[in-house]
């Protein structure tokens, strides 16, 4: 999904619980959060740590100059359960 | 030390490739951007049709000023505990209003787009829903796709 909104020319960053997964898939470019599946974003109900990983990422999009590259992200969420 | 070349011999370890990447370069700055959520963890109105829990890639469209409320998920791929709790911890829809109400971002797209990854009809999401997906997002003009998933 992320090369079709790619290759219609628009930037993308996807913010990943699995990189090495999304690296296998081809994604663009991505970051790497400390968060199980299903909460890429960050804790639920934690606004502090969504907004900084969101923020992040954008910042990311910018930033990142290499096709493929993925950056880890100093956020960590475990879910309990 | 000398080596024994066999031509054309192909090794019976599987070794997984990576397909070749698609690029596009960033030419605004984020003030500048107006920004789409997509997401691959079947999120949608509450009010919109669910997804088929095992292969679905239809795809649903998600207002920009939808209320974080009026959405949920249905995706049969993760455990959805803490996106029931907090749809934002998936699909970051008041994280993003609140970048761009700061001026962090020029502004949030018009439509969002939820669909339920995690497999089913590969070839069908590659061929159809993404190219799909992909033209409503360059149609409404956004500048850049911010997006969870995997």
């Amino acid at each position: 999904m992320q090369r079709a909104i790619e290759e219609a020319g628009i930037p993308t960053i996807i913010i990943a619980a699995l990189p090495l997964v999304v690296r296998q898939s081809g994604a663009p470019r991505a970051v790497a959060p400390l968060v199980p599946m299903g909460a890429n974003a960050g804790e639920p109900n934690n606004k502090e740590m969504q907004r900084a990983i969101v923020k992040d990422s954008l910042k990311n999009l910018v930033s990142i100059e290499t096709p493929g590259g993925i950056v880890s992200l100093p956020y960590e969420y475990v879910a309990h359960v | 030390m000398s080596f024994t070349v066999v031509r054309g011999l192909q090794s019976e370890i599987f070794i997984p490739t990576v397909p070749p990447v698609f690029w596009t370069r960033v030419s605004k700055s984020l003030n500048e951007m107006v920004v789409a959520l997509v997401t691959a963890g079947g999120v949608h109105l509450k009010s919109d049709k669910t997804f088929r829990l095992a292969g679905d890639s239809s795809y649903r469209r998600i207002p920009g000023d939808a209320k974080s409320d009026d959405l949920m998920v249905s995706h049969g791929g993760y455990d959805n505990t803490d996106v029931n709790k907090d749809i934002n911890c998936m699909f970051p829809i008041d994280r993003i209003k609140e970048l761009a109400k700061e001026g962090f971002i020029k502004g949030v797209a018009s439509t969002h787009i939820g669909f339920m990854g995690g497999g089913g009809n590969i070839a069908a999401f590659t061929e159809i829903t993404g190219p799909e997906i992909a033209g409503e997002l360059v149609e409404q003009n956004v500048d850049a796709v911010l997006m969870t998933a995997g």
